[in-house]
């Protein structure tokens, strides 16, 4: 304490306090706030289901109960005539056409069931569990879906990774994890045509994902989300449903196999590691470095000024 | 240098046998002894200095196997990733020097973190500059240097920039070719100048890396050169203090003790550039990917220097834009020349033009030494301000998409905020600065007064409580009284003779404008008559203490 008692009154043992408390909250806060690990700790990689293990009434269940509130209990929307006569959306929108794969990603990502009609949804843990949404999908295609149409989970692209809570022993997991990396891998390295995945993400994807991934924004208050968590199949069911503001890529304007090229190339820059130096800077590109050239590195070389010129010996 | 000592035999050797030829000895014996003076401020400039040094040799390593050619070729380097993508040789060659030549990639990114660092240093540097007067009278002319190293430091980091041929890159000279074509009359003829015919061709890497390592280097070099020598001869300014005057410069000799602080320096620069290029990823090229004209995409921006230029296409109204009705119809694009040239054109032509504007305002031909503290110039120093908030919120506006996702605001609000502040910000900031000069000018007057607040608290015989003031150091009071009082000689003239008849180039335009301006420029202004220093009441307590 006497250490601490001789220099309370440095000159920059105030600055000293305040670097201490912003890294004290800044580690509580890290080691707090949930990660994003944990915040998608819950799904199990789906495979098509076997028809025995499907309750449809329990999907009813909750499509009755969470989704009809919205979306009508047919599944037909909610809508009402504006001053001009044309139908708006106003509560969920019509769901007899939009296909299951649509239904698979939004409820999986978490965006529904959503709070607020109005605003866009982040990403989120699923608040369903995994066999509650595959009987939803049940129901859904039963009762609910016209004619088949719309795009089907495509159950061949890899999803989530297996979760060791998901799993009674050590051994069964591991066993559905190596088989689920040998399906990732398998899909990711079997498009290995850089140059057309490339193509096709710059020119359909990066002007609102932007070229890493990140994300971005978009007008009107939305925003392109970041596709860094999204598994291979989230992100295929993404360009067959076309999700908010997001056009739609069928099958016919982008092929299977352009997909998983498309896939391919995303999902590997993304694992590229940061050649030029351990901070990426999130990949955020010129605005970040802008920000640190200013912040770090000419704010050190003033202080580096301030500090050769502070000293001055009387006869020099 | 208390005592004289020999230099060595076989030195003095040498020595004598140059100085018989060269006669170099009282010169140099002169120049060595030069004094430099001494404060934290004066040093900004060497940052960009040093950092043109390290930009010239990291470069040259650069172009040992940089191949500035767009030719298209199929990738088969080390990158894995890339491998059998078609892309130009250009970019190709940069993948070359990232991942084949030893150090390359560590040099690439010195050479980018340089560029931000030398940029960024020019701005600082010119700050100072402006904010304690120094472009006055005799140095106008290196000031004038100056503003045209920043220019071509931009045009140079642009060009730098784009010669990769990465993804980003390709989106700037896109750009570039925009602003080329809104020109009036010209445009598309400049275009097809600079690009060999269509966006992109085949010749503009090649003309742009001539331009970018030899031609803009050269002019650089040559304007540094110059300004050195101006600084050299007309000497250094320094702030006010005892025996320092308009014809005397107290400082630090260049030889020995500038000269190590200064050596000192260049290396702690290096080192925090190659510190950054370390560790902190620039510009990742391989990460990017090639350009092609189909590609686009959001979240990236021109490097920090840009930003101001892009800021200003994204928040200017697209809604002026009209046609002259000749012919088939001769379209103007307001929306990309008023803020793609018209802007930049204006905030470097109010840089280079206002040393002559305020020697015009005040009339004031005496030559200057002494630096003056930013707030004893109150306009000067808010005018300064209101060009930083303009600059700073066009700049701002150029990463809008950023600052939109980062901070989840609506990004067509940003660009309504933007509007707003571009104009009403730079208002509030000249009115705010001009404030707080008064502001402090008081305090000034207040310290000179009464002495400064010794934190001491004496109790009274009846009880009252004082703080006890102490007298300022000589220094102090030097610096305090030396505040200089702005005037004009517009003022002084009258405006009619002792016969009624007015003044007659009062009642000329330009000579109203200039009374008019003088009256503004001098105006406020707390005035230090009559004050003498320590009179105040603080320092003689007595029963009859008055409260102040």
């Amino acid at each position: 304490m006497k250490w601490i008692t001789a220099r309370r009154r440095h000159p920059l043992a105030g600055y000293v306090v305040v670097i201490l408390a912003l890294a004290l909250f800044g580690v509580g806060f890290a080691a707090l706030a949930p990660t994003s690990d944990e915040a998608r700790a819950q799904t199990l990689s789906a495979e098509v289901p076997d028809p025995e293990d499907v309750d449809v009434a329990n999907g009813k269940a909750i499509f009755d109960q969470t989704c009809a509130s919205c979306h009508n209990y047919d599944g037909s929307g909610m809508y009402a005539e504006d001053d001009e006569g044309d139908l708006v959306v106003t509560n969920g929108p019509d769901l007899r056409e939009v296909g299951s794969a649509a239904l698979d990603f939004q409820v999986s990502t978490g965006r529904m069931p959503s709070m607020d009609p109005d605003s866009q949804m982040p990403r989120k843990p699923m608040a369903i569990s995994e066999q509650d949404l595959v009987d939803l999908i049940a129901y859904y295609d039963e009762e609910i879906r016209t004619d088949g149409r719309g795009a089907d989970i495509p159950f061949d692209v890899p999803g989530d990774a297996p979760q060791a809570a998901d799993f009674e022993d050590e051994a069964s997991y591991e066993a559905a994890l190596e088989e689920y990396e040998g399906e990732y891998d398998a899909y990711i390295e079997g498009a290995d045509d850089v140059d057309m995945g490339m193509k096709l993400y710059l020119t359909n994807c990066a002007h609102c994902h932007s070229w890493s991934g990140g994300g971005g924004a978009l007008t009107d208050g939305r925003w392109a989300p970041e596709i860094h968590d999204s598994t291979p199949r989230e992100i295929y069911e993404a360009m067959v449903s076309g999700p908010g503001a997001m056009p739609m890529f069928s099958d016919g304007v982008i092929t299977p196999e352009e997909k998983q090229e498309l896939i391919s190339y995303v999902k590997t820059l993304q694992a590229e590691p940061n050649a030029g130096g351990i901070f990426d800077l999130e990949r955020v590109g010129q605005v970040a470095e802008g920000f640190i050239g200013w912040t770090v590195g000419l704010s050190l070389i003033i202080a580096c000024a301030i500090w050769i010129t502070a000293k001055q010996r009387a006869h020099d | 240098m208390s005592k004289t000592t020999q230099a060595p035999k076989a030195l003095r050797g040498v020595g004598n046998f140059i100085d018989d030829r060269f006669h170099l000895a009282k010169t140099g014996e002169k120049n060595l002894r030069k004094v430099f003076p001494n404060h934290w401020s004066f040093m900004l400039g060497e940052i960009a200095l040093y950092s043109f040094i390290i930009l010239l040799l990291s470069g040259v390593f650069l172009t040992l196997w940089f191949k500035p050619s767009m030719m298209e070729i199929v990738y088969d380097g080390s990158y894995e990733r890339l491998q059998g993508v078609p892309m130009s040789e250009a970019f190709a060659s940069t993948l070359h020097i990232d991942f084949d030549v030893r150090g390359g990639f560590l040099m690439r990114q010195i050479h980018h973190w340089a560029a931000l660092i030398f940029v960024a240093s020019l701005v600082v540097h010119m700050l100072r500059v402006f904010f304690t007067g120094a472009f006055r009278k005799p140095r106008e002319i290196n000031w004038l240097i100056g503003v045209a190293i920043f220019t071509l430091a931009m045009v140079e980091g642009l060009f730098g920039y784009s010669l990769p041929d990465d993804l980003p890159s390709g989106m700037g000279v896109r750009i570039l070719q925009g602003v080329m074509l809104a020109l009036p009359l010209v445009g598309s003829y400049v275009s097809m100048f600079l690009f060999g015919g269509e966006f992109p061709g085949e010749d503009i890497i090649t003309r742009l890396y001539m331009l970018h390592v030899l031609l803009i280097p050269a002019i650089l070099l040559g304007l540094i050169v110059a300004h050195f020598m101006i600084l050299w001869h007309q000497k250094h300014t320094q702030y006010p203090g005892q025996g320092r005057t308009d014809k005397k410069v107290v400082g630090t000799p260049m030889f020995p003790a500038f000269a190590v602080k200064a050596g000192g320096f260049f290396f702690f620069t290096f080192a925090v550039i190659a510190g950054l290029s370390a560790f902190v990823q620039i510009n990742p090229i391989h990460l990017f990917g090639p350009f092609t004209p189909t590609s686009i995409t959001s979240g990236l921006q021109p490097d920090w220097y840009m930003g101001f230029m892009e800021g200003s296409l994204r928040i200017f109204p697209n809604t002026l834009d009209f046609t002259i009705p000749i012919g088939a119809g001769y379209p103007v694009m307001t929306a990309v020349l008023v803020p793609g040239l018209v802007v930049p054109g204006l905030i470097f032509g109010a840089l280079g033009a206002w040393p002559f504007i305020e020697q015009w305002i005040t009339g004031d031909k005496r030559a200057h030494n002494v630096a003056d503290r930013p707030r004893n110039a109150p306009v000067r120093t808010g005018l300064g301000v209101a060009g930083i908030v303009f600059y700073g919120v066009l700049w701002l506006a150029g990463s809008n998409d950023i600052l939109s996702e980062t901070f989840s605001i609506d990004l067509y609000l940003t660009t309504y905020i933007f509007r707003v502040l571009a104009i009403a910000g730079p208002v509030v900031g000249y009115v705010v600065t001009k404030r707080i000069c008064l502001g402090l000018q008081r305090r000034d007057r207040e310290t000179l007064e009464h002495g400064y607040e010794s934190g001491v608290i004496q109790q009274l015989p009846s009880g009252e409580f004082i703080e006890v003031h102490k007298e300022n150091s000589a220094e102090t009071t030097h610096v305090l009284e030396s505040k200089p009082v702005i005037t004009s000689t517009a003022l002084e003239e009258p405006e009619t003779d002792d016969k009624g008849v007015e003044n007659p180039a009062a009642r000329k335009g330009m000579g109203r404008l200039r009374r008019a301006l003088a009256h503004w420029y001098t105006k406020d202004n707390v005035s230090f008559d009559g004050v003498e220093a320590h009179s105040g009441h603080h320092l003689h307590h007595g029963a009859e203490h008055q409260d102040h």
